[in-house]
Parts: structure tokens; sequence; C-alpha cells
């Protein structure tokens, strides 16, 4: 191959590549710009000082995180909004596990169908959804009437935790079901019939086969609900009132009402920090549970 | 019709060479087979010829034309890929016509070619069709019918028998074989089937690990293969192994843990080399053990018989030549020999073939 | 290889089997109830959902159609979400496309990147950019600001869908197209296009009901006269509580169903699996 026409091929094949990349750079730039460039700033800020005049002073001080981690309140919050977090994860799992195992078990025709009832909720919108919750749950609401006409009393369902856990439960199950059916349809099946012929009911069937195969989705599965639901700010502050304080919550009001910007930012990054750590801690026992599956 | 010259492809994948140096030409209206298990590299060379892999060495030469640089839709090359890959969201008919659009033909002329090669093919009712709504085989043909419509220089085939049942398969080889023949089409078909490759090919070429082993006509494979690999790869074969001790033009002499072997050899076997004899199950005959000794040089060994397959027309016997050697040999159906019987072996040099016994590919 | 009904699994004798449907068929329940309600309340004739309902009245969609601010909202939204969902099905195919066929080594690092938008707290993205165009001079930012937090969150549900589907498509089929002769983009235009069609309108439709439904980000970037029908609702929420803000609900619910049952006939929701399978 002479000179030339190794330039010839080189040439073609660098041009041919470059013409390629330009594909993901319009995506790119506006993930970058958007979204990692304005994450970075805010980290910036939260080390800027608080004003009253302006949106902050451009002048550096780790103030905002002392006065933050100094604060009883602030772990309070935190402490409460991962608490909530944790028993929706494990509500979700709850009611969510049956769900997935009987969708990824159910015949092909009748899946459609039950993968429209899982989702369709995920598509109306969290805030119909918690509407929906209010009519609900209310003193005042569907619930209670029902209740009342039986001769019981009323049950306090709403502005309070349990109406968040309720509204955030059925806010994540999809989650759940889409996380940790894709799973379970990946145990074949024959191995629970396998189990059954040696002598195992089916629960134990269930318990000793497919739930332990099932566990990278299952840890999948928790890890974003976790995560979703201590990032959730509608449900607490329309289902909670003004009486249930989570981490999202404070912070929108420290930034929208009372205009302090570094703090606001202080305490994300914060929280943001902390559930990153719970999280790796999460992934390393989780994995170690499920050392047996590849 | 063109001329397909290979010369010296190499392709490596980082560490890994998947095919070596390899330089085969195909002539005019010849089909060459390309045969190997699977990874020996052939599938990688038909994507080479056709232009989906850029080799790391060597030249692709296409009727003349070196086409190692161009994109595949400049090759002219009509390929026949393993699933088919038919367009699922057109017809027959529109499949066929694909490749005469990209040659923007007119539409009568393109009507009239699809019309034509569907008639050729039987496909002509089934033209509005779309693929899934046709059987294998339909497909099979849907999909020669595109490649040949184009008048191509040269036709790929990447093992397009592999996904269709055994008696499809058997029918399907004549079929491609007699269309290759009329149509008088260079041909370069890649199998790890080695019946199909002995039935279709004018010519074999041999390929494992990625270099080439041998080339030539399916007799000269079968009965004369160049290392003891091929040898094994095509149909059944015994390999003894051995000393020569002698050699007089093409016949040698062997010391083999059985005995005194008489063989065809391979050039290059010289006295004192390390041999292995192949010899094919079919060539052996069997006598009684008191039978008398070695007639007009014939070999003559002795051994036990340790084991007996009925299989229908033909007895598959497993016979002990000493030192734990398994000897296969192919009886007829009513071969009186049985389990533990001693038996004399005999097969003439004529069929047993020396070959070196060290890999030298 | 299965039981009549064709399902195989541990549940071999019939009882057990209709338990799991029987807690199955009272979970779907729960996650149906508040939709189920909301489309009640909507149609219900008093103002209060009783138990019984009263009665079958249409006052509250006139209601709906008569009110200024929640029309406006409304026209809004759908303005938003339908400019969001063009730049969103484009960026988001392009960008399956290089993560799925010239990724290479970047390819876990970029796909990371790509859904990241969807595992960070959408109230905090929201602040992050509110902050973020104050820093950059961009004081009344109105749709645009809209339209840029929407999409961000957009894309990556794009990029999922039509990863997924490129993933499973048969590059023979390229392969044989070039054969043929058809150059690079002929073979997009011609093969790989019509086939990928199902993930990008599937994508496009899922982008749309995002923006549509969007809370979080439009709360901290919506201002006057930019008012989302998820804001307008939420305001709306605080003080009064009359059905008017159900008959918003059912639009969007009638909208999820169209998007779902869509998505379903044209890529199979099975594609949304997040994990394993």
């Amino acid at each position: 191959m002479s000179a030339a026409q190794a330039e010839t091929v080189i040439g073609r094949s660098v041009s041919r590549q470059l013409g390629r990349h330009l594909l993901v750079v319009p995506a790119l730039a506006v993930v970058v710009l958007c979204f990692v460039i304005p994450y970075l700033n805010l980290l910036v800020i939260s080390a800027m000082t608080p004003s009253t005049r302006a949106a902050y002073l451009p002048v550096f001080t780790l103030a905002n995180y002392t006065r933050l981690i100094a604060d009883p309140f602030t772990w309070r919050v935190i402490w409460h909004t991962l608490w909530l977090g944790g028993l929706t994860t494990a509500l979700s799992l709850l009611l969510g596990y049956p769900l997935a195992y009987h969708l990824a078990r159910a015949p092909r025709r009748s899946r459609g169908l039950l993968m429209v009832l899982v989702i369709s909720p995920l598509l109306v919108g969290v805030l119909i959804r918690t509407y929906g919750w209010m009519i609900l749950l209310q003193d005042t609401g569907v619930i209670n009437q029902f209740l009342r006409s039986l001769g019981a009393r009323g049950v306090p369902l709403m502005y309070n935790d349990l109406g968040v856990l309720i509204g955030l439960t059925h806010v994540f199950v999809p989650f759940m079901v889409l996380s940790v059916a894709g799973t379970i349809q990946g145990v074949d099946p024959e191995l629970e019939l396998a189990a059954r012929s040696l002598g195992a009911g089916a629960w134990r069937a269930f318990w000793r086969v497919t739930w332990p195969l099932s566990l990278p989705g299952v840890t999948a599965g928790t890890l974003l609900v976790f995560v979703l639901a201590i990032s959730s700010y509608v449900i607490p502050s329309l289902l909670g009132g003004f009486t249930v304080l989570t981490v999202p919550i404070l912070v929108v009001r420290t930034v929208t009402e009372l205009f302090n910007w570094p703090a606001g930012s202080a305490f994300a990054i914060l929280f943001f920090a902390i559930t990153l750590a719970i999280l790796w801690v999460y992934l390393r026992i989780m994995g170690w549970a499920s050392r047996g599956v590849s | 019709m063109a001329e397909l010259r290979l010369q010296g492809l190499t392709k490596r994948f980082g560490e890994v060479v998947a095919v070596r140096d390899l330089t085969v030409t195909v002539e005019s209206g010849e089909l060459v087979a390309l045969l190997g298990p699977s990874g020996c590299g052939k599938t990688t060379t038909l994507r080479m010829v056709a232009g989906f892999e850029a080799p790391t060495q060597g030249r692709v030469v296409l009727g003349g034309r070196d086409v190692t640089d161009d994109p595949p839709e400049r090759r002219n090359c009509g390929m026949v890929f393993q699933h088919y890959a038919l367009f699922p969201h057109l017809t027959v008919e529109q499949n066929v016509a694909f490749g005469l659009e990209m040659r923007r033909l007119p539409r009568s002329e393109v009507r009239r070619r699809v019309g034509e090669i569907l008639e050729r093919v039987g496909l002509t009712g089934l033209a509005r069709r779309y693929p899934r709504q046709l059987s294998g085989g339909q497909q099979q043909r849907t999909a020669l019918a595109r490649a040949l419509v184009i008048n191509p220089s040269v036709l790929l085939l990447d093992e397009p028998l592999a996904n269709l049942d055994a008696k499809l398969r058997e029918e399907m080889r004549f079929y491609i074989r007699s269309l290759q023949r009329e149509f008088g089409i260079t041909t370069l078909y890649v199998t790890h089937d080695q019946a199909e490759a002995l039935v279709l090919a004018d010519r074999i070429a041999v390929l494992m690990n990625g270099v080439l082993q041998q080339v030539g006509s399916p007799e000269e494979i079968y009965s004369r293969p160049r290392t003891a690999t091929v040898a094994a790869f095509l149909g059944v074969t015994n390999l003894l192994p051995g000393r020569v001790v002698a050699r007089r033009s093409d016949l040698v002499v062997l010391r083999t843990s059985a005995g005194i072997v008489r063989a065809c050899g391979a050039d290059g076997l010289a006295e004192g080399a390390e041999a292995v004899v192949s010899i094919r199950p079919e060539h052996i005959d069997l006598d009684r053990a008191d039978a008398p000794g070695s007639r007009d040089g014939v070999n003559h060994l002795r051994g036990v018989v340790r084991e007996r397959t009925f299989l229908g027309g033909l007895v598959d016997f497993r016979v002990d030549l000493g030192e734990g050697f398994l000897l296969r040999v192919q009886g007829r159906a009513g071969a009186p020999q049985r389990v533990g019987d001693q038996v004399s072996v005999l097969f003439d040099p004529q069929a047993a073939w020396a070959l070196p016994a060290q890999e030298t590919a | 290889m299965g039981q009549p009904g064709g399902v195989v699994s541990a549940m071999v004798r019939r009882h057990e089997r209709v338990l799991l449907t029987a807690v199955a068929a009272l979970i779907y329940l729960f996650l149906l109830a508040p939709v189920v309600i909301v489309v009640l309340a909507a149609l219900n004739s008093g103002t209060y959902l009783r138990f019984p309902p009263e009665g079958f009245s249409v006052r509250w969609f006139v209601a709906f159609a008569q009110s200024r601010s929640f029309t406006r909202a409304l026209v809004f939204s759908l303005r938003l979400a339908g400019v969001v969902t063009c730049i969103a099905t484009v960026l988001g195919t392009m960008a399956s496309l290089w993560v799925v066929r010239f990724g290479g080594r970047l390819r876990t690092a970029m796909r990371v990147l790509f859904t990241a938008p969807l595992a960070v707290p959408g109230i905090l993205t929201g602040i992050a950019l509110l902050v973020f165009f104050y820093a950059v001079g961009w004081r009344r930012t109105g749709f645009a600001g809209l339209v840029v937090g929407h999409t961000l969150i957009c894309i990556p549900y794009v990029f999922l869908i039509v990863s997924a589907v490129l993933v499973r498509f048969d590059r023979s089929l390229e392969e044989a197209a070039r054969s043929l002769g058809a150059d690079p983009f002929t073979t997009f235009r011609r093969v790989t296009l019509p086939l990928i069609k199902g993930g990008l309108i599937s994508g496009a439709t899922f982008a749309f009901i995002t923006s549509y439904d969007e809370f979080n980000i439009s709360l901290l970037l919506s201002g006057v006269g930019a008012t989302p029908l998820p804001i307008e609702l939420f305001d709306y929420l605080r003080f009064s509580f009359d059905p008017t803000a159900a008959v918003a609900g059912t639009i969007s619910i009638a909208m999820a169903l169209v998007v779902v049952l869509l998505t379903q006939r044209l890529v199979g929701l099975e594609s949304l699996y997040m994990a394993g399978g």
C-alpha cells in the first residue's frame, strides 16, 4: 500500500469517525450545560455567604455547613426523611414483589394488560394521584365517611406521617414492580418446579430458590425507590400539611421563602452526600448477600 | 463473471488474530467452500470480502479491481446471511427489488427482473407476503433471489442452511448448487458442515484457527489431507501414530505400535520422521485371525474386537490393535465378527495416507 | 412445558395460584384507587365526594372549561410539552444511536450521564437551574427556562426507550442493505428508521407526558405568565377543594392511558424493565 493510498484510507476513516461522534454532541451539550454545571454551581454557592440584599455574597465560607451540622434540627429532619424513605421502601417491596411475581409468571397475553395497569398510574402524574389520595384520606374523605357510616370513629389519615407513607408507597410500587419483574422473569421457572419435585412447598420453593435469585432486581428496586422517596416534595407537602417536614420541603422553603440560597444549597448537598454514603453501604451489603448469584 | 482473489488477508482484533495471511483465489464461476470449525475465522473472512470488516493487512481483488478500500455498497457482492436478514417491513417483492432500486434502475426494469427471479426460485405467488409469513425454506429462497437479481460479481453465503431442518437442508444444498451453476456466479460459501462442503464445492479451502490448511477438490481433501487435523475434520478417520522406516517414491513403510504398515506418503515425509497414518473406516476389512498373511502388499494387522454397534445398513467396530489403540472399522450389515473375537485387520496401502505428526501449518 | 393457562411457576396447585392472584388483585386495587377516585370526583354532581356517590354530572367539566386560569395553563402545558418533545426526541435518539453503536469504552459512562437527570431529586435540579440561570444573568426565564428544565428530564426517557429498541435491532439487516448498494444514510432512512419507529414514537409520547405532568422543576422555574397546569393545580389545591381540579386530573388520566396503550402496541412495555431480565 503506497503512502498516498494509506493516507486516503486513514483520512476517510477519520472523517467517518468524526462524523459519527457528532451524533452525541447536542444531547451531551444539554446535559453538561444544564445539569452538570448547574449542580457544580450549587456546590460553589453552598460555600458563599448569605446576604439580605442579593442572592448571596461572593465570599467563601464554610459557615453554612458548620451551622447546619451543629443544629440538631437539621439532623432531626434528615433522620425523619430517611426514616420515611426506608419505611416507604419496605412497604413498596412488600406490595410490589407479589405483583412483580404475578406479572413475571403471567401468560404472555395477560402480561400486556397487567403492565398497562402497573404503568398507567405512573404516567398520571404525582399531583393528580396525591389529589386522589386527598379525596380518600381526608377527615371528610371517602374512607372516613365509610367508617363513620359503619358507626366507627374517623381515623386521621392525612396531614401526618401515615398519609405521607400511603401516598409515597402508592407512587413507588410501580417502580419496584418494574425493577423486580425483569429479574424474576429471568429466573428459569423450571428451577421452581425442580424444587417442588424435591419436596418443597410453594412458599419454600419460592423462598429458597426464586427469592435469592431475584436479589439483584430487589437491590436495584429498593435503591431506586429509596432515592426517589427521600427526594419527594409534592407528597409530603400536600399529604403532610405543615406537620411533616422532609429535607426537600425544607430546602425549597429555605431557597424560595427565606431566600437563603447558600444555606439551602448546603443543606441539599449535605443530604446528597449522606444519601451517597448510605447507598454505598447498602450496595456493599447487598453485594455480599447476592454473592451466589452472578 | 469475475474472479475473486484474497491476498495475504489478515485480521487482528486486539491481541486475537482471527485470520492470518489468507491467500486463495476463487476462479470465475467457481464455488469455493470455506470450511472450518466454529471460530476458525471463516465468517470474518467473508465479512472482509463483503466490506463489513477492514483487513488489518492484505488485499481483496474482485474482477481485477482492488476493492479493499471500497465501502460495501460499491462492491457489487450478493450476500446471503445466516439468518437471511430479510427486511421485515418490506414484502418479498420489495425485498428483492431493494438492490435494483439502489442502482437507480427504471421501475419497469425493476419489476421485470424481480418477476423473473421470483419465478426462477418459485416464489411468484408469495410476492406480496411479508418475511414473517414465509417458511424457512421460502425465506431462504427470497434471500437468494435478492442477492442474485442484482447480477453480483461474486455471491457470498454465510452458512445459509444452518437454520433449516435436516431434510430441507439436503434439498436446499442441491438447489443452491444448481442455481449457482446455472447463473455461473463466482461463489464463496462459508460452512462448518463438511458434508455440505463435499456436496457443493468445486474446491474446498479448509481454515483452522485463522490459518489456511489446504485448498483442493473435495476428493483431494478427503483422501489426501495435508495435516492430521484436516484429516480428522472431514469425515471419520483413524490416526495411527508411527515412524517412517523406509521410503520408496510414493510409498512409505512405517513402524507402528500395531506392526509394520505400508502407506502412501505425503510430500516431505522422510525416513525417520514421526508420522500419523490416516485410514478411513470404510477402507478396512476384517477377516479371521488365522487368515493368510500379507498378500500383494496388503497391510495385515492383528486385533481383538472390543465393540460392535449396529447402525442399520452398516456395522461399526472398534478393534483393539494393542497398547489401547482402538481402530474404527466399518463393516457391512451382516458382518460376522463379534465382541471378543480375534481378527485380522486388512487394508490397501493406497487407502492409507501417511502425514507428518506435527502440525506444520 | 406449562400448566394449563401457560403459567409455569412454583405455584403448581390451583389454590396457590388463586391466592397469588387474589393478593395481586388487591394490590392493583390499591394502585388504581386514587386514579379512579379522581375520575369519579370529576363526574360527581356534588362538591364533595360522598360515599355512596351522589350523582352524575358534567358541571365540573364546564367549570374547568370556563376557568380562564385553568384553560390558559392547559394550553401552556400542551405547548410546552410539544416543544420539549420535539427537542428531547431528536436529541435523545441521536444520543442513543451513538451510545449503542459507537460508544465503545465510553458507553457505560455515557449511559450513566444520560440517565442521571432521572436519578437526582427533581426538586434539586429545579433549584440548581434556578440558581444557575440567575448566576449567568438570565432573569426572566419563563417559557424558555421551562423548556430547558423539562428537556433535561425528558431526554433520559427517550434515551432509555430508543436504546432498548436499538439493542435488539438486527445489525445484519443494515449490512444486507449495504451489500445491496445502499450507502449509510440511505440504509438508515430505508431500513433502520422504519424499524425503530415504534421506539421513537414511544419515547416521544413518554417525553410528552413527562413534561406535561412535571411538577418539581416547574415549581421553581415557573413565573407569572409561565404557569404549567400542575403548578396551577397545586396553587388551587392549597386553598380550594372543589372538583374542578379533578377535571384536570381526568384529562391527565386519559392521556396516560393513551400513552401506555400506544407504547404497549408499538414497543411492548417490557422494554421498560429497569433491571435484569
